[in-house]
């Protein structure tokens, strides 16, 4: 089987004056399901559409396969496209929407047939054929919006937010039937959300933008576990990190021990293996689950909201110098609203990151 | 409160709401309707009263050999003008609908700016610029037909002239109509079509065509209607000439009215072409509605 990666090399988008994609170079193998997430206006769903061709290239270089297709039309780059409005054509019934490709390149009446029955038969909507677009609920039409792609049977299947427009059970349900889809059929998939559970959920790799950059692309867990950046680690991962500012009071052997601006009782060691200066100022990064109630010293939180979700609930309160914390808990059911409780993290959980946000390591 | 007391609040509501249009509907409206139907079976002079007279003034309408003229002018003008001017604004709408902002506002108002001209000017503009011995455009016509044509004097140019100046006239209204209606095709249908692989050629037929015809059916309705109504042009610009060429309906009835004081027999024409514009209208409307459910 031939490559059918999508290769970005040095892309860049300006509007007039403004530059939206600013130098993305990317990999996205065959057979993967890539997922552009960042927060909106970061570029992800331009860069999506440059992929598609609906959107000029400014500079840089897209190549799908081993094909450099910047400059060819969109029909001709071998993509197909799931819009966030599913832009079914709404005169033309399920069967119509779907062969619609197949009659444009006048294919023969029964190849067509044949196709348009077996992404039906994939997605269910055999009985739903005859009807209208306006005749069907989300859901279906977001399956007819697919049936168009899979009907096309490209290289590389493109998503614009497709579940957004979904109610959040039907949106949890179609995540599931896309990952099937996508074991099923093997094809390329690019996927841009700015739900960051949708990109941990259905990723093979997930690239995270913001202001026109990739700001870190990987595994799901490697970005969980390993964010590169300050930005990163606060946008994966729900509810997000917890950032303290703190100041690095000495170095050890294999690190730093550093304690929290206002926050004078409680020493941290962090692990670094290119420890910063004493009195260098950092951002410390914790994430909710690693911070754990404890009987001894600690971070006092002043819990102000909990978010009870019965196996997990969400403590949401201050420090004592009026950072907000997250922390999570377990099973454990006690009524903490209102109470101050003390927490600290676990050992070796926490991220440094310098003040401009880079991580130190 | 009683609930009958209450309803009877709610009926005195509905009727102070809705009195002002009813007494205007009939006073200027349903009175004057049942006014010609009545006059249409009289002899009445155009003022005062006449005498009964039965189907008399039908009868001798449906023998009148200039009714038949005029009818047949007023289905020559519709052919004229109904479908050739929603063809234009078409293209005109597509046209504009591709230019961005301020041009496509300004580009809008220069087609819509006849519109507001009152009918008077319009056919003032369009006797000089067709002037036989002065007018800017007789230069145009001599170069296709070898001399100058006095236009609105001759049988054959007539009336296509008069739909020249109509189309000229009206036109901005419709693309007016037909741009609101392509501003709500949505882009990404045009996008996904783009993706399927469809020719601009294409995208028309088989996404913009099918898309706006609710719109274009209304145009070529509204449009029927009004050019059945045609009068003023006429009017102004030919008197009904030469040799009856331009004479129309409503060229007759008001003829009969106001010239020649046959109050009666105005309102048995005017009774045939609202019948005739009724029925057209709505078997034209439903002829529409079902081509573009199909």
């Amino acid at each position: 089987m031939q490559d059918t990666g999508v290769h970005l090399r040095e892309v860049r988008k300006s509007f007039g004056a403004a530059e939206v994609i600013r130098g993305v170079d990317m990999d996205v193998r065959r057979g993967e399901f890539a997922v552009f997430v960042g927060p909106s206006g970061c570029g992800k769903s331009t860069l999506l559409r440059m992929i598609a061709g609906l959107e000029e290239t400014t500079d840089g270089k897209i190549v799908i396969g081993d094909r450099d297709v910047t400059d060819e039309d969109p029909v001709d780059r071998g993509v197909a496209m799931v819009f966030q409005s599913y832009a079914l054509y709404p005169h033309l019934s399920v069967y119509e929407n779907m062969a619609f490709s197949l009659r444009l390149a006048k294919r023969p009446r029964a190849e067509i047939d044949e196709k348009v029955r077996e992404a039906a038969g994939i997605l269910q909507l055999i009985e739903h054929l005859d009807k209208k677009p306006g005749q069907l609920s989300g859901g279906q039409r977001q399956r007819v919006a697919i049936g168009r792609a899979i009907v096309r049977a490209p290289d590389v299947f493109l998503f614009d937010e497709p579940l957004s427009n979904l109610d959040a059970e039907l949106r949890v349900q179609m995540r599931l039937e896309l990952a099937r889809l996508h074991q099923k059929l093997g094809a390329t998939m690019i996927y841009v959300t700015h739900d960051q559970v949708e990109a941990m959920t259905l990723a093979d790799r997930i690239f995270v933008l913001q202001g026109g950059h990739v700001q870190q692309s990987g595994a799901p867990l490697d970005l969980y576990d390993d964010p590169s950046n300050r930005f990163v680690a606060g946008f994966i991962g729900s509810p997000s990190m917890n950032f303290f500012d703190a100041v690095v009071e000495a170095q050890t052997g294999q690190g730093v021990t550093v304690r929290l601006t206002g926050q004078p009782d409680l020493p941290l060691d962090i692990v670094l293996a290119d420890p910063p200066a004493p009195g260098t100022e950092i951002v410390l990064g914790i994430r909710p689950e690693h911070l754990a109630v404890t009987d001894g010293e600690g971070l006092r939180v002043t819990v102000d909201v909990a978010e009870e979700l019965g196996g997990v609930s969400y403590q949401h309160g201050t420090l004592e110098g009026g950072d907000a914390v997250i922390f999570q808990q377990i099973g454990a059911r006690h009524e903490m609203h209102g109470t101050v409780q003390t927490v600290v993290p676990e050992p070796g959980r926490a991220f440094a990151f310098d003040r401009s946000g880079t991580r130190i390591r | 409160m009683s609930k009958s007391n209450r309803r009877r609040r709610e009926l005195r509501t509905a009727a102070l709401l809705t009195a002002p249009f009813l007494i205007l509907f009939s006073v200027f409206f349903l009175y004057p309707t049942y006014k010609v139907i009545a006059l249409s079976f009289t002899d009445s002079p155009l003022i005062g009263e006449g005498n009964w007279v039965g189907l008399a003034n039908y009868v001798e309408l449906f023998n009148d050999r200039l009714f038949y003229t005029s009818l047949w002018n007023n289905f020559y003008f519709v052919l004229l003008t109904v479908i050739p001017t929603t063809v234009i604004a078409l293209l005109i709408a597509l046209a504009v609908s591709r230019l961005k902002g301020r041009t496509q506002a300004l580009v809008l108002t220069m087609f819509f700016l006849p519109y507001v001209l009152p009918v008077s000017v319009v056919t003032m503009i369009w006797s000089w610029m067709l002037d036989f011995q002065f007018g800017i455009l007789q230069p145009l016509i001599e170069a296709v037909t070898g001399k100058p044509v006095p236009v609105f004097k001759n049988p054959y140019w007539v009336m296509p002239m008069i739909a020249v100046v109509t189309i000229w006239w009206t036109n901005g209204f419709n693309v007016l109509l037909l741009i609101a209606g392509l501003r709500n095709i949505p882009a990404d249908l045009y996008e996904a079509a783009a993706l399927d692989g469809a020719t601009p050629w294409q995208r028309f037929w088989r996404v913009t065509w099918p898309l706006l015809w609710p719109v274009t059916a209304l145009v070529l309705t509204l449009q029927l209607i009004l050019q059945l109504k045609i009068f003023d042009q006429v009017y102004l610009l030919s008197g009904g000439g030469p040799f009856n060429q331009s004479y129309v309906v409503l060229m007759q009835m008001y003829r009969e009215a106001f010239q020649l004081n046959n109050g009666g027999y105005a309102s048995a024409v005017a009774m045939v072409l609202f019948v005739l514009i009724v029925v057209v209208s709505i078997l034209q409307y439903q002829l529409l509605r079902i081509g573009g459910r199909k």
